[in-house]
C-alpha cells in the first residue's frame, strides 16, 4: 500500500529547504548550538579551509575538527548549503530504497514459511515511503540542512551503509562505513549489523520459527515435515559477502588514507590529522577520562543488543544510531534526524507502540525548551548553565523512551510474529517471553 | 476463562501508575481543587511576602561617611545657573551639551558627545530572542538635521584597572529644559564633580547626561548599543554624512582636533551597575521627599534585589526619604479588596494561634497596599515593557534602577532645593560607594522576584506555586481524556476482531492522537501567520489604526478558511473531540511552561484565563444531553469563558478595569497596543499569537464539535 501523493510531498519537502535556504538568512540556524556543534560546524570548516588555502594546516588554531576531504569537497561551497539539499534528498531516496528491500525480504521469509495468506493480508503500509517522508519532513533534518553544518554528510554516510548492507552491495557499504567512521568515528559500531545483514540477510526468521514450524507439521503431517526440511533450509550464514566486505573496506580505507594524506601533504601528512582530527575532541587533561566516560557507555551496549537482535540487523542499525545520538559527545538534532528517519522503516511493527502521544509532544516541547533556556543562559544572565543542561537531560530522557518502547515492541512483535505464523497456539505449548519494565 | 487467568497473572502496576489511574479517574474534582487552590494562593501572596535583606557582604551600605557637602550643592547650583544663562543666550539644543561638556572637562574628566537618531518602529517579534547586538544595523541614509546628543564624561578611577565602571544617567530634555530636568542635571554635576576629586573609587565613573527628546530609552540605548558593538567602520559613508551633519551643528569651524577629540567614542570598563536619577516634574504633596523606584526591564527581567536594597537602605535609614514602588492606586480604595483583606487576616490569626511561626496575619492596609503594589509589579513585567531607561541596561546584562525623586517643595524654595540637593547627592555618592565595594557582578540576591512593597519581595519559590496549583491539573486531564479515548477504541477493536490482530484498527487505536495534531498544527501554523501578518500591514501607508486593524482580521480569517480548504476543516477531519481537547490541553501545558521561563508573569494572568476556559470546553451538543441545572452553568460558564478569552475582549475588559473607562473603538485600540507589544519586541505579543489565540481557536473547535462520529461508529458495529 503506497503512500498517495508520495512525490509531490517529497518535492514539497525539498522546495521548502530550498525556499528557507535562499530567503531564512536572518534565521542564524548556523549559530545554534543544537544545530552545529565544534565538529560539524560549517563556519570552522570555512575557517579550515581558508588556513588550507593559505597554506597553513587547517587545524592549527584549533577551530576546525573534521575530516580534511570535507575541506575539499565542501570547502568552496561553504556559503551555499543547495548541496545539503542535495544530500538530504538523496539520503530520502536510499531510506525508501532500503524501505522497499526490508519489504521485499520480509515478504519473501513469509513466503518461506508458507504463509502467503499472511503476506496478502497484512495491512502493509510502504514502510519505505514513510520512513523517507519522516526523514524529509523532520524539522529537526531541515533544521539541519539550512543551518548548514556537516551532519546531514554523515547522515548519508550511515545511509548509504546501511542501503549497501539491505541490497549486499558489499562495495557501496564499505564505502559508507569507511566514510562515516572517518567523519564521526561513532558509527564504527554499525560494523555487527553490517556483518550480520550482509551474512543473514535483511530479514531472517530465527531457526527456532523453522524448528518449530517442521515440529508443530511433525505433529500432524509426516510427509510434509519431509519436503519442507528438504526444500527449504533453513538460512546459514554465509560468509562470502562478508569477506568480500572486508576486502573492499581496506580498499577504500586505503583510499581515503590517501586522499587526506595528498590533501595535507604540504602541511604535516597524516600525522597531523591523526594528532588533530581525530583526538582532539577534549581537554587535554580530562582526555582519558571524557573518552572512557563518553564512549566506554556506548561500547558495553554493542554486545548484549547484537546477541538480543541478530535477526532483525535493520532494528539492530536503528538501535545503534539512537544510542550513539544519546550517548555521544557533542550531540546535536542531526543525529535525531538519523534515527527518527530510520525509526520509520518499522512502521508497521511499530503501530501498536505506547506513549506515542508523549513522545511527539515531548520531542516539541523539548525542541522549544532548548533556545529557551538557551536564551536565559547566555544573553539573560539571569539563567546559567545547569538549565541549559537540564534541558538536555530531558531530551535524553525522551530518547531513552523511544528506544527502549520500540526495542521491547519490536521484540514482543517478534513473539507475536510466531503467534501470528500459527506457530505456537494459544495454549500453554510454549512460554513466551513478554517484555515489560 | 482464559482472559482472567491472564489478568491474574498479570504483575500489580507500580505504586506510580496506580497513583496516576487514580488521579486520571478522578480528574474533574482534581483539576476543581487545584485551580481553586491556585487562585486563593495568588490572593495569598501579598502575605507571603518576606522583608528584603542584603545578601552580598561587600556592599556593606553606609558604613562609609559620605563627603558630599554644602560646597558641592554650591557647585550644583553654579552649574544650573550657567545651564540657564547659556539656554538663555540661544535657541536651539546644541548649548547645553557645550556648557555640560566644557564644565566636566573643567573638572579634568574625558568628554565626548555621542550622536543618535530616534528610532524608527520596527517589527521584529522574535528580537528578544537573539542578542541585543544586531539592532543597529538598520539606519537610514542621508543627512539628518534632527540629532540628539548625549555628552558624556568618565573618570578614571585613581585605584581601579579600568575594567569596571559605574554608570550615572541624568535624562533631560535639549530642547526645552524644565525646572526638574534642570535640578536633575544640577544634581547629576555635583556628584560627578565629588567623584572626580575622590581617592577611593575602584571603578570608573561614566556621567551620561541622555537627550531624552526622543525619549530617555531611545537615548540610553543607543549609546549602549554603541558602547558594547564597536563600530568598525563598516557603513563609512553613512557614518561620514552623519558626523558632517552632526559637527556642523555643534562646531565652529575652527578647532578641528579638538573636534576629532570630542567625537571619539571613548569607553571604560564592562558596566557593573547604572543608576538613573531625575527629579520628577510634579510636587509630590507631603511631609517628606520621596523617591519611586522603577525596575521592571523587558520581558519582566529585574535587576539584582540587591541593588534595590541599597537604595532602599540608603534612602530611608541614612537620608531620610520616603521610598514608593509603583502602585494600582485604584486597587488601594476597592471595598472587595478590603473584604479579601479581612477574611485572609482572619485565617491569618487562627494559623498564628495553630503555630506561632507562621506569622501569615498581615493587617488590612498592609494587605491592601501589598495587593495594588503588587498587581502593578505584575501587570508591568507582564506587559514586557521596559518602566524607563533602566530596561535598556538589562539588555546587556547590566543591573540598573531608574530613580525618580518627587519633591514635597516648590522647585522655586531655594532653602529646601538645598537639602534636597544635599540628601540626594548623599544617596547617589553611598549608591555609587556601595557599587564600588563589589568584587564580581551581582549575583548573590534575586533576579527572579515580585515586589509588593521597597522592603517587601516574593521570591520564585514562592510566587511559582499558584501557577504550578493551576498548571498541575493538565497533564492528568490530557492523560484522563486520552486514557479515555484509547479505551473506548480498544472496546471497539474487540467486539469487531477476535484472536488475530488487526493491523489497522491497533493502528487507529495507538495512533489516534494523529489526526488531532494535525488540526494542532493547521492551527499553529494560522497563528505564525496571523502574528507575522502585522509587518505586511503596517507598510500600507496613511491608514487609521482601526482600518489596519480590520486589514487584519479579514485576512486572518481568510487565512484560516484557505488553510482549511487545503488541509481539511477539523470538522469534517473525523476527530474524536476528548482527544481535541487533550492535544489542546497538552499544547497549553507546553506553551504555558515555556512562556513561564520567559515572562512569569505573562504565563501567570494568560493562565488565570485560559485554563479555566479550556478545562471548562466541552461540546455544545454533548450539554445538551445533561439535565437542566448542569447544564445551564456548564453551558454559560464555557461561554463566558470562551468570550473572555478572546484576545481583544480580553484587552477590551483589562483596558475597562485599569482605566475605568469603556471606548468604544476597541478594535483600533487593540491594533494600537499590539503595534506598542511588537515596537519593544516583547514577548507577550508571542505568546498572545502563538499560544492564547491557537488555543482558543482549538476550544471553539471543541465546543462546536459535532460529536456524533463516534456514535455513528457504533452503530456500523
Amino acid at each position: 500500500m503506497a503512500i498517495r501523493h508520495y512525490w509531490s510531498m517529497a518535492a514539497a519537502a525539498v522546495g521548502f529547504r530550498l525556499v528557507l535556504v535562499l530567503f531564512g538568512g536572518d534565521l542564524h540556524l548556523a549559530s545554534r548550538p543544537e544545530v552545529s556543534t565544534p565538529l560539524t560546524s560549517i563556519r570552522r570548516l570555512a575557517e579550515g579551509y581558508w588556513l588550507k588555502q593559505a597554506s597553513m594546516s587547517p587545524y592549527s588554531g584549533s577551530m576546525y575538527h573534521g575530516s580534511p576531504l570535507l575541506l575539499s569537497v565542501l570547502g568552496p561551497l561553504t556559503n551555499k548549503s543547495l548541496i545539503f539539499v542535495a544530500v538530504d534528498f538523496i539520503a530520502a531516496m536510499l531510506i525508501r530504497a532500503t524501505g522497499r528491500k526490508l519489504q521485499i525480504a520480509r515478504n519473501r521469509s513469509l513466503k518461506s514459511l508458507d504463509l502467503t495468506e499472511a503476506v496478502s493480508n497484512s495491512v502493509n503500509v510502504s514502510a519505505g515511503d514513510i520512513a523517507s517522508l519522516i526523514y524529509l519532513w523532520n524539522p529537526w533534518a531541515i533544521v539541519t540542512c539550512v543551518g548548514s553544518c556537516t551532519s546531514p554528510v554523515e547522515n548519508l554516510m550511515v545511509v548509504i551503509i546501511i542501503y549497501g548492507a539491505c541490497s549486499r552491495l558489499a562495495p557501496l557499504a564499505a564505502f559508507g562505513y569507511v566514510m562515516a567512521t572517518h567523519l564521526s568515528l561513532y558509527p564504527a559500531i554499525l560494523i555487527v549489523p553490517i556483518i550480520l545483514l550482509l551474512g543473514y540477510g535483511p530479514d531472517t526468521p530465527p531457526t527456532k520459527v523453522f524448528r518449530l514450524k517442521n515440529s508443530n507439521a511433525s505433529k500432524t503431517d509426516v510427509s510434509y515435515d519431509e519436503k519442507s526440511s528438504s526444500s527449504r533450509d533453513v538460512r546459514q550464514f554465509s560468509w562470502k559477502p562478508v569477506l568480500h566486505f572486508t576486502l573492499w573496506l581496506l580498499f577504500w580505507s586505503s583510499y581515503v588514507l590517501l586522499l587526506s594524506s595528498i590533501i595535507l601533504n604540504k602541511v604535516g601528512g597524516l600525522q597531523e590529522m591523526f594528532k588533530k582530527y581525530f583526538f582532539a575532541e577534549v581537554f587535554d587533561f580530562f582526555r582519558s577520562f571524557f573518552l572512557i566516560v563518553f564512549n566506554m557507555n556506548i561500547i558495553f551496549m554493542v554486545l548484549p543488543l547484537a546477541i538480543r537482535l541478530k535477526h532483525r540487523p535493520c532494528f539492530l542499525a536503528f538501535v545503534y544510531t539512537g544510542i550513539v545520538a544519546m550517548l555521544k559527545s557533542y550531540p546535536s538534532v542531526g543525529d535525531s534526524a538519523l534515527y527518527l528517519g530510520l525509526l520509520g522503516l518499522f512502521a508497521n511493527e511499530l503501530a501498536e507502540m505506547h506513549f506515542t502521544f508523549f513522545l511527539f509532544f515531548g520531542y516539541i516541547g523539548v525542541s522549544l525548551l532548548s533556545p529557551v533556556m538557551h536564551n536565559l543562559w547566555i544573553w539573560r544572565g539571569t539563567g546559567n548553565a545547569n538549565f541549559y543542561f537540564a534541558t538536555g537531560l530531558a531530551y535524553t530522557c525522551l530518547q531513552t523512551v523511544l528506544v527502549i518502547e520500540s526495542s521491547i515492541l519490536h521484540l514482543n512483535s517478534l513473539n507475536r510474529g510466531f503467534l501470528y505464523w500459527g506457530l505456537v497456539g494459544p495454549g500453554p505449548s510454549i512460554p513466551l517471553p513478554r517484555y515489560h519494565y | 476463562m482464559a482472559s482472567s487467568a491472564t489478568e491474574e497473572a498479570k504483575p500489580k502496576p507500580r505504586l506510580i501508575v496506580r497513583l496516576g489511574v487514580f488521579l486520571a479517574s478522578h480528574h474533574i474534582l482534581f483539576s476543581a481543587i487545584c485551580c481553586t487552590a491556585g487562585v486563593i494562593a495568588l490572593l495569598f501572596l501579598p502575605a507571603l511576602a518576606k522583608n528584603t535583606y542584603l545578601s552580598e557582604n561587600a556592599l556593606i551600605p553606609g558604613s562609609a561617611n559620605t563627603l558630599f557637602s554644602t560646597e558641592d550643592v554650591l557647585e550644583a547650583n553654579r552649574f544650573a545657573k550657567g545651564i540657564e544663562a547659556a539656554t538663555g543666550e540661544s535657541r536651539g539644543g546644541t548649548e547645553i551639551p557645550k556648557f555640560i561638556a566644557q564644565q566636566m572637562k573643567n573638572l579634568g574628566a574625558e568628554v565626548y558627545y555621542h550622536e543618535f537618531l530616534p528610532d524608527s518602529k520596527c517589527f521584529h517579534p522574535l528580537k528578544f530572542f537573539t542578542s541585543m547586538t544586531n539592532n543597529m544595523a538598520v539606519k537610514p541614509n542621508g543627512t539628518y538635521t534632527n540629532f540628539g546628543i548625549n555628552t558624556i564624561g568618565i573618570i578614571r578611577a585613581p585605584r581601579g584597572d579600568g575594567k569596571e565602571a559605574i554608570v550615572l544617567v541624568t535624562p533631560y530634555n535639549s530642547q526645552r529644559v524644565q525646572p526638574n530636568e534642570l535640578l536633575s542635571l544640577s544634581l547629576g554635576f555635583s556628584v560627578f564633580s565629588l567623584l572626580s576629586r575622590v581617592a577611593w573609587l575602584s571603578k570608573d565613573i561614566v556621567w551620561l547626561s541622555a537627550d531624552s527628546q526622543f525619549g530617555e530609552y531611545t537615548a540610553v540605548s543607543a549609546w549602549l548599543n554603541q558602547y558594547h558593538n564597536p563600530m568598525f567602520l563598516s557603513h563609512p559613508v553613512t557614518l561620514a554624512t552623519k558626523m558632517y551633519g552632526a559637527n556642523r551643528i555643534i562646531y565652529k569651524p575652527d578647532g578641528t582636533t579638538e573636534k576629532a577629540e570630542l567625537m571619539a567614542f571613548k569607553r571604560a570598563g564592562t558596566v557593573a551597575a547604572a543608576l538613573i536619577f531625575k527629579v520628577g516634574e510634579t510636587r509630590k504633596y507631603g511631609d517628606r521627599d520621596s523617591v519611586t523606584m522603577y525596575a521592571e526591564a523587558s520581558n519582566g527581567q529585574m535587576p539584582n534585589l540587591d541593588l534595590l536594597n541599597v537604595v532602599h537602605y540608603l534612602a530611608v535609614h541614612r537620608q531620610g526619604f520616603r521610598v514608593n514602588i509603583e502602585t494600582f492606586s485604584s486597587l488601594l480604595t476597592s471595598s472587595w479588596l478590603k473584604v479579601i483583606a479581612e477574611v485572609f487576616h482572619n485565617i491569618g490569626t487562627v494559623l498564628r494561634k495553630v503555630n506561632p511561626d507562621w506569622k501569615l496575619d498581615v493587617t488590612v492596609p498592609d494587605y491592601v497596599e501589598g495587593t495594588a503594589n503588587l498587581a502593578s509589579s505584575i501587570y508591568n513585567q507582564a506587559l514586557g515593557i521596559p518602566t524607563g531607561s533602566h530596561g535598556a541596561f538589562r539588555d546587556y546584562q547590566v543591573d540598573a534602577v531608574s530613580l525618580e525623586f518627587g519633591p514635597a517643595f516648590h522647585l522655586r524654595n531655594e532653602n529646601a532645593k538645598s537639602s534636597f540637593l544635599l540628601r540626594g547627592g548623599r544617596l547617589t555618592e553611598g549608591v555609587v560607594i556601595s557599587i564600588n565595594n563589589l568584587l564580581e557582578k551581582f549575583h548573590q540576591s534575586f533576579f527572579l522576584y515580585m515586589l509588593t512593597a521597597p522592603s517587601k519581595f516574593i521570591s520564585v519559590g514562592v510566587y511559582m506555586i499558584p501557577f504550578a496549583l493551576l498548571l498541575a491539573p493538565l497533564p492528568i486531564v490530557a492523560a484522563a481524556l486520552a486514557g479515555s479515548s484509547k479505551t473506548k477504541g480498544k472496546l471497539l477493536d474487540e467486539c469487531k476482531t477476535k484472536g488475530s490482530a488487526d493491523d489497522l484498527q491497533i493502528e487507529c487505536g495507538s495512533w489516534k492522537w494523529l489526526k488531532s495534531a494535525r488540526v494542532l498544527l493547521v492551527i499553529q501554523f494560522w497563528a505564525v501567520l496571523v502574528s507575522l501578518l502585522p509587518y505586511y500591514i503596517s507598510q500600507i501607508p496613511g491608514a487609521m489604526p482601526i482600518q489596519y486593524a480590520v486589514i487584519w482580521a479579514v485576512l486572518s480569517i481568510a487565512i484560516l478558511i484557505i488553510l482549511y480548504a487545503m488541509f481539511g476543516s477539523p470538522f469534517h477531519a473525523g476527530v474524536e473531540w476528548k482527544l481535541l481537547k487533550a492535544t489542546m490541553i497538552t499544547t497549553i501545558t507546553l506553551g504555558m511552561g515555556l512562556m513561564s521561563i520567559i515572562n512569569f508573569a505573562t504565563a501567570q494572568l494568560g493562565a488565570l484565563i485560559l485554563i479555566p476556559m479550556c478545562l471548562f470546553s466541552r461540546p455544545l451538543r454533548e450539554q445538551l444531553e445533561m439535565t437542566f441545572l448542569p447544564r445551564t452553568i456548564l453551558l454559560v460558564s464555557s461561554i463566558l469563558l470562551t468570550l473572555l478569552g478572546f484576545p481583544p475582549v480580553a484587552f477590551l475588559i483589562m483596558n475597562g478595569l485599569s482605566k475605568g473607562s469603556w471606548t468604544v473603538d476597541i478594535v483600533g485600540d487593540f491594533w494600537l497596543w499590539m503595534e506598542f507589544l511588537w515596537e519593544w519586541s516583547s514577548a507577550t505579543y508571542l505568546y498572545v499569537f502563538l499560544v492564547h489565540l491557537p488555543c482558543w481557536l482549538l476550544c471553539i473547535h471543541v465546543l462546536l464539535h459535532p460529536c456524533h462520529q463516534p456514535e455513528s461508529k457504533m452503530k456500523q458495529e
